[in-house]
């Protein structure tokens, strides 16, 4: 067959490829809330090319979310989250002593040396396994509710301290993510954090994974429970990092059950926090602009979101109801089942 | 070496071969301003409280345009915050004599948004809707709001502008400033039409809002100006209830055919929507499009019949017919496979489709243009003329697409013309002659990879130019006239007036230097 015939997925680029087309400024939350180009992906990579370093270039980085969105406009197939975290990693390991560094809990770099406690497996190999990451792990009743209807498994090693390290740009020890992607090899995986979700796609490659929402909104008890008055906020880092598959998927169940969503007129996915670095779940709170852009004009008498610091800034930011997509699809008699079978 | 040029006066070009016999080459991109007085205009604005940023980093994102063959650094950047900010800026650089080129959306393609030195005023630091007036179907908006940002605004509202470049990051104030075109152009007109009402910095820094009723001789020049008497800081636009689209295709072997049906339609007010884009000389793409079952009903009935285009299952059979008996034009044969397979799907992706209509058109176009089209240089040479002069314009330019590029597009579409903007269609992109409607032709080489050099690019780009000046058309979409043409495209007597109504508003000639004048 020609080459030209085939549909195969082209490589990504780097920063050397951005033609400055500006259409990551559209969908950037930081360039949204500064409208300063330096602000965006699309600053980053012309400041790249022009010989910028990463020190330079430290307050766009504190302040990108991560979220991925210019990932999926970019023409040019450019990674920009991957160039964004690679110019953290710069930042977290320059050996410069004025190099501004973000602010790390104490003990990650023990947690990434010792790795997770050595436990009997959950879940024999191929059986699908969850990543709940910490802030699910911290409510048990949603956790339990989680569980229920996915029938699924908790993984004792979650890989919470390789998510956080992604994100911060602290170097994961090899042995340490060798570990975890082992143990891993052979699971179906559903993961709470978009952005490891993100990272096992490319090290894990032929594996099956699935964000948590995506996953909960498969269930029927989800599905029947999710009307047109609902509106559904996916969580943007799982919804980008697979974005052409999540397009059709989200699209599907908006088809079938009337509920509206965070997606804006190009289909991207509008992060209902816009936190940078310093503001991240687990290090402080995170600001409200963005909820309130995906509230403006519309009037939903009720919020379903996929991520639990979602819940926590619509609560902050209207009257609505506002549940997780794991409290939709909750009854007694699947709760009991549950119990039987996890104890 | 560029050799300095004087503001208000038209160097030789030193770049690309002459198109045509007999038209003097003469200069495309401006010489670079030398840095006179630049640390004392630097402090100036600075102690008045305006954010100046110097430097490569800084700098280096207003390095080109969407046309990328241009290319220059600002000496600094400043990013537009408010009128009152612009007005300080004006005021020093008209003091200091600093030129100050203004940028949106960057998507000029002959350098227009490109800074040879001096002060670049980004305008995307203004980008707030201010007030949405759903009964009166207005909006007010700072004017370096992308059209995309706005229609995401508008859409919560569920209200749409009238018409915009189908292109996400064009802005407000520069396509105020140049035209702009939309499918629906040939009914609603060009998206400049739509502004009722400006705010305007002046280049001598007076803030002052204008309108047909209101300093309309301003509102005259601002609109369709080219960036040349004033700087636009907030716009009042009129509006529409949004709808989705039903599309209809139509696949034409002729060129010239299509042309004339595009033309039947529009004179008859037949669609909502209507455009041409080619795929190869013998694949032409009529598209028409709807608002209302009404409208696409009484087209069915009284003007679908009349076009002479096959549907896509005909269209491919004529093309199987034809290629079987022309064996050794298997290569084309396969090319048209291949954009088909690559271009139609995005037309019809299900996410934007429901029931049958396209939602989102601008998302749809655009996305597809920055694919298929879009790269580091989006030469998009374009002319636009009177209707009975188009089909003599598009064919020469298609020859000359021919000459330089072994595959290319065109989009055609028509602009209605509203017979009370007479004057600001003056010296504008709209021709001259036209009456009732002007079309636009973009002629759109397809890259695909190769690498080509920026004279080749110009050559191209003037090549394509000569033929308005040959035919008295003139340059329609993202502000391509050059300066280097318009003296031969519209005579120097009315060139001399409006440049001398510049040198009043602009005594030192600070404000987007070189792009006309």
């Amino acid at each position: 067959m020609p080459a030209f015939l085939a549909r195969m997925p082209a490589a990504a680029r780097d920063y050397s490829a951005c033609s400055g087309c500006s259409l990551c400024l559209l969908v950037c939350p930081m360039w949204r809330s500064r409208h300063d180009p330096g602000f965006s992906p699309e600053g980053l990579a012309k400041a790249l090319q022009c010989g910028a370093t990463a020190a330079a270039l430290a307050p766009p980085l504190d302040a990108c979310s991560l979220c991925g969105a210019c990932d999926a406009v970019c023409p040019e197939r450019i990674d920009l989250s991957g160039m964004i975290m690679d110019l953290r990693r710069r930042l977290a390991n320059s050996p410069l002593p004025d190099v501004p560094r973000p602010a790390l809990p104490d003990d990650l770099h023990s947690r990434l040396q010792q790795g997770a406690p050595a436990t009997a497996p959950v879940a024999p190999r191929s059986a699908p396994v969850l990543l709940p990451g910490p802030a699910l792990r911290a409510d048990a009743a949603l956790l339990a509710q989680v569980q229920a209807l996915l029938g699924i498994a908790v993984f004792d090693d979650d890989g919470d301290d390789i998510a956080l390290a992604i994100e911060v740009g602290v170097v994961i020890p090899p042995l340490r993510l060798q570990s975890f992607l082992d143990s891993l090899r052979g699971h179906s995986i559903v993961a709470a954090d978009g952005l490891l979700l993100r990272q096992l796609r490319r090290w894990l490659a032929g594996s099956q994974r699935m964000g948590l929402g995506a996953a909960l909104s498969t269930r029927a008890a989800v599905r029947s429970n999710l009307g047109a008055g609902d509106l559904y906020v996916i969580e943007p880092r799982a919804f980008h990092a697979d974005y052409e598959r999540m397009v059709g998927f989200y699209d599907r169940l908006q088809r079938e059950t009337g509920c509206s969503f965070n997606l804006d007129l190009q289909r991207i996915a509008i992060p209902a926090v816009a936190p940078g670095m310093a503001q991240n779940p687990g290090f402080a709170a995170g600001d409200e602009v963005q909820a309130k852009w995906i509230l403006q004009g519309r009037s939903p008498a009720r919020i379903v979101v996929e991520s639990l610091a979602d819940r926590a800034v619509f609560g902050r930011v209207c009257d609505l109801p506002v549940v997780h997509v794991a409290e939709l699809g909750v009854d007694p008699q699947m709760m009991k089942e549950f119990r039987h079978a996890f104890g | 070496m560029i050799p300095r040029v004087e503001p208000g006066t038209v160097g030789p070009c030193p770049v690309a071969a002459d198109a045509l016999q007999g038209i003097k080459r003469q200069q495309t991109n401006p010489a670079r301003w030398n840095g006179a007085g630049w640390q004392a205009f630097a402090d100036a604005v600075r102690a008045a409280g305006v954010e100046l940023a110097e430097g490569a980093i800084a700098c280096g994102v207003y390095l080109t345009d969407a046309g990328g063959t241009a290319y220059g650094l600002p000496h600094g950047v400043v990013i537009a915050r408010s009128a009152a900010q612009i007005s300080v800026l004006l005021k020093a650089a008209q003091a200091h004599r600093v030129p100050l080129t203004v940028r949106g959306g960057g998507l000029t393609t002959e350098g227009e948004s490109v800074a040879f030195g001096g002060v670049l005023l980004d305008m995307t630091g203004m980008s707030r809707v201010l007030a949405i007036d759903a009964a009166a179907l207005t909006v007010r908006t700072e004017a370096g709001i992308y059209w995309h940002s706005l229609a995401e605004e508008l859409r919560r509202e569920n209200l749409d502008y009238l018409s915009a470049p189908l292109n996400l990051t064009s802005s407000v104030g520069g396509t105020l400033g140049v035209g702009g075109i939309d499918v629906n152009s040939a009914r609603l007109g060009c998206s400049a039409d739509q502004a009722l009402s400006l705010q305007v910095v002046t280049p001598t820094g007076d803030i002052v809002e204008c309108s047909d009723d209101e300093n309309a001789e301003l509102f005259q020049r601002v609109i369709l100006g080219y960036g040349q008497f004033g700087i636009i800081t907030e716009a009042t636009l009129r509006l529409r209830p949004y709808t989705p689209l039903s599309m209809h295709y139509y696949y034409y072997s002729s060129l010239r055919t299509a042309i004339e049906d595009l033309q039947m339609l529009d004179s008859n007010d037949a669609s909502d929507y209507s455009g041409i884009l080619t795929i190869m000389d013998c694949a032409v793409n009529l598209l028409v499009a709807f608002d209302s079952g009404e409208r696409e009903a009484a087209f069915r009935k009284n003007w679908a019949s009349r076009l002479r285009g096959f549907g896509e299952f005909g269209f491919a059979l004529s093309m199987a017919g034809h290629y079987a008996l022309r064996p050794w034009k298997f290569r084309e044969a396969l090319y048209l496979l291949q954009r088909k397979r690559e271009v139609f799907p995005e037309f019809r992706r299900t996410e934007y489709m429901r029931d049958g209509k396209m939602h989102d058109r601008s998302v749809v176009f655009s996305r597809a243009v920055w694919k298929h089209w879009g790269s580091r240089n989006m030469v998009i040479p374009d002319l636009a003329t009177p209707a009975d002069r188009f089909i003599e314009a598009v064919e020469r330019g298609n020859a000359v697409c021919r000459k330089y590029f072994r595959h290319y597009t065109l989009y055609c579409v028509g602009i209605r013309l509203r017979p009370d903007h007479g004057p600001h269609y003056e010296m504008s992109c709209i021709p001259p002659a036209a009456q009732g409607w002007a079309y636009g032709c973009e002629f759109e080489p397809m890259i695909e990879g190769g690498v080509y050099s920026r004279d080749h690019f110009q050559s191209f780009k003037n090549a394509i130019y000569d033929i308005g000046v040959d035919l008295g058309a003139s340059y329609y979409r993202f502000g391509g006239m050059m300066k280097g043409y318009i003296r031969r495209v519209f005579g120097d007597e009315l060139v001399d007036r409006h440049l001398a109504m510049k040198r009043r508003a602009d005594p030192a000639m600070i404000l987007n230097r070189d792009v006309i004048f």
